[in-house]
């Protein structure tokens, strides 16, 4: 098989990843005339959930807004049962702003154009379990990170995409005591261009029958009750792995654990350089 | 404080709540609210017509809060009214346009009432109250 990943060219390696991925579209674009029509579609659907998620906003701050108009003005004048009506319409706002906003941030990924360099992942974990963990003190929530984790990537996308495989690994573990979260970088299947994330926790896991399932925008496997959610992280996750040429899956199992796996190009001698 | 404010807002519910904002901050100040963004690019041409505070709001009719911008900026006696974008948008190409067309500061509309109460405080707080203009305060004018 010929060894044909970016960085082995030392012309390609003066370009950058991003357009190495425009070539490549390009490229694909001249083969088959379908592409250019997908792309315009998926064009049009981001411009859609722009303006749609802050269309969508823009009414919500009228409820939150009057309501709580009504409660500083009127307060005194209602009773205890009419007051938390008023707190829970606003609550009702506050998740309904929750998912139009990670929609946001969803379609905002797919709009990026990334911008590539070297990455420490060490750093970005390492940084994102600390906050974890400050955000839930009370646990024992235990994060193993793995030194000199080096790929090439947009730091941004990346942290975003981290940020949701370990906010997903410290909600599914709530119930585990410790829980424990290890992350680590394997070489990939996929070739010597491409190292793999691994994130794997002692959580609830999942029932491998839903594999399918757990990358697609607002499908959950559980209920808001037992783990409570939008539905749209690892969504987000497959969008950077997209995003960067690489891919994103999982596996698991209900009660044992689950591992997800995040294929990024390869850091390193092998990896795609960024010469600017 | 004295000064007048001009708020350029198309959703008539989030005037309201702006307005509530400010009276419930302790603004008495006169607040002329435009509806469209045509409105404002007169306002803002008719000559005599000033104010000391600009709140813009960017996806507007008719024409956006960029153009509307623009206008201000261009003409010599408003180009240093202080223009505070309020927008739903915290997109960067949105933030880095504003910037790039001469706004003195750019806030995303919070959901949360209470949070945009705060913020609309802070905001009339330091440009009608601390902030200092090069000549007149109140510029423009007959």
């Amino acid at each position: 098989m010929p060894d044909h990943h970016p960085g082995s060219r030392p012309e390609e390696s003066r370009r950058s990843w991003s357009d190495v991925l425009q070539g490549m579209q390009d490229e694909i674009a001249g083969l088959d005339p379908r592409y250019r029509v997908v792309a315009a579609a998926l064009r049009e659907l981001d411009a859609f959930s722009y303006s749609a998620s802050h269309d969508l906003r823009a009414p919500l701050r009228g409820i939150d807004g009057f309501s709580l108009a009504l409660l500083e003005e009127y307060g005194e004048s209602l009773d205890e049962t009419a007051r938390g009506y008023i707190d829970r319409i606003r609550a009702a706002t506050r998740r309904m702003a929750g998912l139009i906003d990670d929609l946001l941030a969803l379609s905002r990924i797919s709009r990026t154009r990334p911008v590539v360099e070297p990455v420490s992942l060490t750093g970005i974990c390492v940084n994102l379990a600390a906050a974890l963990r400050q955000r839930e003190p009370d646990r024992d929530l235990r994060f193993e990170v793995a030194e000199a984790m080096e790929v090439v990537g947009d730091r941004g996308l990346l942290t975003i995409a981290i940020q949701n495989l370990l906010e997903n690994a410290a909600k599914y573990t709530r119930h585990s005591e410790p829980a424990i979260i290890e992350i680590d970088l394997i070489p990939s299947e996929d070739g010597p261009g491409f190292q793999v994330l691994r994130v794997r926790d002692n959580g609830a896991g999942f029932d491998m029958r839903y594999q399918d399932q757990l990358f697609a925008p607002f499908r959950r496997l559980h209920s808001d009750a037992e783990f409570p959610g939008t539905g749209i992280g690892l969504a987000t996750v497959q969008r950077v792995a997209t995003v960067h040429g690489g891919r994103v899956w999982g596996i698991g199992a209900p009660g044992a654990g689950a591992e997800f796996f995040l294929a990024l190009p390869a850091g390193g001698r092998d990896g795609v350089r960024e010469s600017e | 404080m004295d000064g007048i404010l001009l708020l350029v807002e198309d959703s008539p519910d989030d005037a309201e709540l702006t307005l509530r904002a400010l009276r419930r901050n302790g603004f008495s100040n006169a607040v002329r609210v435009l509806r469209d963004g045509e409105e404002a690019v007169d306002y803002f041409r008719s000559p005599g017509e000033s104010c000391d505070l600009v709140l813009l709001d960017i996806r507007l009719p008719k024409a956006d809060g960029f153009e509307v911008l623009a206008t201000i900026r261009d003409r010599s006696t408003a180009d240093y009214i202080p223009v505070v974008i309020l927008s739903t948008s915290a997109e960067r190409r949105d933030i880095l346009r504003a910037y790039a067309a001469g706004a003195n500061g750019y806030v995303q509309k919070p959901l949360d009432y209470d949070r945009f109460q705060d913020l609309v405080g802070r905001i009339g707080r330091f440009w009608l109250g601390s902030n200092l203009l090069p000549s007149r305060r109140r510029i423009g004018g007959t």
